[in-house]
């Protein structure tokens, strides 16, 4: 929206246009206009030309796109009107626009909202269908820019006569493009002559392959037709004379994919239904978003009858045939609207302060944790010459065997001692919560588990990290033990692509402490070895995100402070903030952002092949991380992607943090073979 | 002239240890704005085992070097994280000048010199990373020149004290470069760095120490 006018300045050259403007007036006037919100006349005057030219140049500036408005979607959805029509009928949403004023038709007007709404209906992933008419194609054209991966768009019928320039095909196309979508046509009239030619037709194997994909739809698009006679299911060729005089339609209000409904939205079964080739009703109603498009008072009965019939999810229409079909329904809109202002509750304020732990001394809790570890896990670690913060894999390690030292800081639990075992890692350094071990401590564990083939020391790309374990392995060195360090680098949202050595190790380091487990058990050299668990870190890809901060025993308050209705995405393990804040979001959308991400950066193509962890920070339950999986899934089954391998769980925690990681790890042969060698420790037994 | 001896060392590790102590939570809040919120912790802990480890070693240790030796090797072995090699790294340092011959109080700069290069080797970073040696070299560079103007012990102290203090406080203005904080990239900005924080905390132990025995 255009900002609040301030009256600009004053010496004319002071406007001059900055030198990347170059000439172009548009450009120019519309900096003028919007940014520095000079009137037109102002803006006339500066540039020596006249106000309607001034006027000529903003209106080309918006249709060439030199300036986008948009109006927040969810102010659109928050109009009392859609409130009350969401609540009366179930809606996830009622999208209102004002229905006069400009010169836009009023379909153009309902197209350019309804693709604007696009942006909350459908996701990345979604299999789309599109029925058709004059909204639908007004729809189709109005999109553009939604940044979509995965995208089919489907027809949801047969097609028409081309004597109508919105048919199915040009509806269904025009969207596939402006998605940058799969199209996928019926190559098959929507109504032909007898039901021996529909039933010839859909024996057909490549209508009915076409056809199969109206069973996968996550959304459909849909318009609907009055039965006036200039509507669109007659223009569209379904009826002649004939059976509109024997009557069998007498009772249609309306009609929606060529379909009939009457006015509480039955079906109506009529003589067409048989010679019809498209989505069914039945079929309709079962796909998880159904979003309406229409207006204008005709539409008001079969709007009603959709929404009575239970056909729609998502509604967008106009405040005119808003308020008719409240009225049809017995409401009075004034009403409403006081009484919905009296009623907004006011947002209760949270505070917290003091996080409440099972800790005895804060100082304790990493040592106290470590020998209740060692007690409860006696079958698989063992403390290394007493100490609890150096601990070995109770496996018989054999001559030649190159050793896999892990560790890193407290907090992360199961990690890192979780995964020392047969088939993982054979001793593992623990130092205080969030902060490196001291290289003393490596250097026994280094010592322990040395059998003459030379040291793995895999650890994350921290800074303390990184100089305690080379200090480590100056030290080693020094007593004759060769040592390679492998920093993990898996969360991509640390740093770019073109930095991607800089990038810090989180949940994926589980993936790569399997590989170096499982190349190190086949007795393979250190420099094989070095190569695979190089190879495994390179092929995860993180991201985390954070709901609530972790807290630290020490301080029991939140590590950093976050909205109600913030998150923070990209966050590490260390209870540290994440590379973005962002507005809360469902879990689908997270997921979404994330695949997103992750899935350009791998460069994920169709037929790939994938393992996955979703992995808790800390507080959110498996619950929750299953409701992740579910969309993780989704997402990777739109791209033809396998999963070969999923772990869901508690695997790479930041204390107390509210918030899951998502690791995807891309698989060859080599790589999938390591991942399926068996493994036995507390965190991962295989 | 009093020089830097076993006696002035334990004074400031007992001092400092204190000072960490007492600024354990904000500085473990400080931290946890742009990095994991365990700074106080490791340094409050780190000292504290430097003056159990004092407490262990005979009282026949007179060489001070060897006492900074000991002090490096007990803050590494309890508290790892990155202050564990960076601080270790500098007594390291600081050990070996005073090897070389005593060391007078009023030449304290020397030491915060040599403390400095220790850091900067280590953690690979220079001033104005956003990180302790924004405290640290200033403190260094403000103590010899206090020197060279005359100054006395206490004078140099003070002068390096309120160097750090300063250039703990221009960290606000910097985006980090090193450690966790650079991956937050501009959102470090206007957030003190907490390791110059501590570090202009032990340095200003240095001018306790020079008044309370002046």
């Amino acid at each position: 929206m255009r900002p609040a006018r301030k009256r600009a300045a004053k010496d004319p050259r002071a406007t001059r246009p900055p030198l990347r403007f170059g000439d172009d007036p548009l450009l120019w006037a519309s900096w003028l206009y919007y940014e520095e919100g000079l009137t037109q006349n102002e803006i006339a005057e500066e540039l020596g030309a006249s106000r309607p030219t001034v006027n000529a140049y903003l209106a080309d500036a918006r249709a060439k796109g030199i300036v986008n408005i948009s109006i927040s979607g969810e102010k659109l959805r928050s109009v009392t009107i859609g409130r009350e029509i969401e609540e009366r009928f179930g809606l996830e949403g009622c999208v209102i626009v004002p229905g006069e004023g400009g010169p836009r038709s009023l379909i153009d007007r309902l197209g350019a909202v309804a693709a604007q709404s696009l942006r909350w209906l459908i996701h990345s992933g979604d299999t789309v269908a599109i029925t058709w008419g004059r909204t639908m194609l007004a729809l189709a054209n109005a999109v553009r820019e939604l940044d979509l991966l995965d995208i089919v768009v489907v027809q949801a019928t047969g097609g028409t006569t081309a004597a109508i320039d919105y048919t199915p095909e040009a509806c269904a196309t025009r969207l596939a493009e402006n998605l940058g979508a799969r199209f996928v046509p019926i190559s098959a009239p929507a109504i032909v002559s007898s039901p021996e030619a529909r039933q010839i037709l859909l024996a057909e194997p490549v209508i009915a392959e076409q056809l199969k994909n109206l069973e996968r739809l996550t959304c459909i698009l849909f318009g609907i037709s009055s039965m006036r006679p200039n509507s669109t299911i007659h223009t569209s060729g379904f009826f002649d004379r004939k059976l509109q005089q024997k009557g069998y339609y007498n009772s249609a209000v309306g009609s929606l994919a060529g379909r009939f409904i009457d006015a509480q939205g039955v079906p109506i079964a009529g003589p067409l239904a048989d010679r019809t080739i498209g989505i069914e009703l039945d079929r309709l109603r079962r796909i998880p978003k159904r979003v309406l498009v229409a207006g204008g008072f005709d539409k008001v009965p079969p709007i009603l009858a959709a929404l009575r019939g239970g056909y729609v999810t998502a509604l967008i229409t106009d405040a005119g045939t808003g308020e008719g079909i409240l009225r049809a329904e017995g409401l009075e809109v004034d009403k409403i609207s006081q009484r919905r202002r009296a009623t907004s509750p006011p947002e209760p304020a949270l505070t917290r302060s003091r996080i409440k732990k099972f800790i005895n001394q804060p100082r304790d809790v990493v040592r106290e944790a470590l020998e209740g570890a060692l007690a409860a896990f006696p079958a698989h670690i063992e403390s290394i010459d007493g100490s609890v913060r150096a601990i070995r894999s109770r496996v018989e390690k054999p001559q030649g065997k190159v050793g896999i030292v892990i560790g890193g800081g407290a907090g992360h639990e199961p990690g890192f001692f979780g995964f020392v075992g047969r088939g993982l890692a054979d001793a593992v350094v623990v130092g205080n919560v969030f902060a490196s071990p001291p290289p003393d401590r490596i250097l026994s564990c280094t010592r322990d588990v040395h059998r003459g083939a030379g040291v793995l020391y895999i650890y994350g790309n921290y800074t303390g990290d990184v100089m305690n374990f080379d200090i480590a392995a100056d030290l080693a060195a020094a007593e004759g033990i060769e040592t390679r360090a492998i920093l993990t680098t898996d969360d991509i949202a640390s740093s770019g692509p073109e930095d991607a050595a800089a990038r810090r190790g989180t949940a994926g380091n589980v993936f790569v402490f399997k590989i170096a487990g499982a190349a190190s058990a086949r007795m393979l050299p250190l420099d094989v070895c070095e190569r695979l668990v190089r190879k495994a870190n390179f092929a995860c890809h993180t991201i985390g995100v954070a709901l609530e901060p972790c807290s630290m025993p020490d301080t029991q308050r939140p590590s950093f402070s976050i909205g109600q209705n913030e998150m923070e995405f990209g966050v590490g393990v260390h209870g540290e903030p994440g590379v973005t804040r962002m507005p809360l979001q469902s879990a689908d959308r997270i997921v979404d952002q994330i695949c997103d991400r992750i899935f350009e950066e791998m460069r994920l193509e169709s037929g790939g092949r994938v393992a996955v962890l979703v992995n808790s920070l800390g507080a959110t339950p498996m619950m929750e991380l299953l409701v992740v999986n579910r969309r993780l899934m989704q997402r990777l089954s739109a791209r033809s992607v396998k999963v070969h391998t999923t772990l869901v769980g508690h695997y790479f925690t930041s204390l107390d943090m509210v918030g899951a990681s998502v690791t995807i790890m891309g698989l060859d042969e080599e790589l999938a073979g390591l991942l399926d060698a068996p493994c036995s420790s507390i965190a991962w037994i295989k | 002239m009093t020089t830097i001896d076993n006696a002035y060392l334990r004074s400031f590790f007992r001092l400092a240890a204190e000072r960490l102590e007492a600024q354990r939570q904000d500085l473990c809040s400080l931290d946890g704005e742009i990095g994991d919120g365990d700074h106080g912790t490791s340094m409050a802990n780190g000292f504290a085992a430097i003056n159990a480890r004092f407490r262990e070693l005979s009282a026949e240790v007179q060489e001070p070097a060897i006492l900074l030796r000991e002090a490096a090797s007990a803050f590494l072995g309890e508290v790892g994280a990155t202050v564990g090699p960076l601080y270790a790294t500098a007594m390291f340092q600081g050990a070996a000048l005073l090897e070389e011959r005593p060391l007078e109080q009023i030449r304290l700069g020397e030491l915060l010199a040599a403390f400095a290069e220790g850091i900067r080797m280590r953690g690979k970073a220079d001033l104005g990373d956003k990180t302790m040696l924004d405290a640290w070299i200033p403190a260094s560079q403000a103590a010899r020149n206090a020197a060279a103007c005359g100054g006395d012990a206490a004078a140099v102290a003070r002068a390096a004290t309120a160097a750090a203090l300063e250039g703990a406080d221009t960290t606000t203005s910097m985006i980090a470069s090193r450690g966790r904080a650079a991956r937050l990239k501009e959102r470090s900005l206007g957030h003190l760095d907490p390791g110059a924080v501590s570090a202009a905390l032990i340095i200003g132990t240095f001018a306790e120490l020079a008044e309370e025995r002046t």
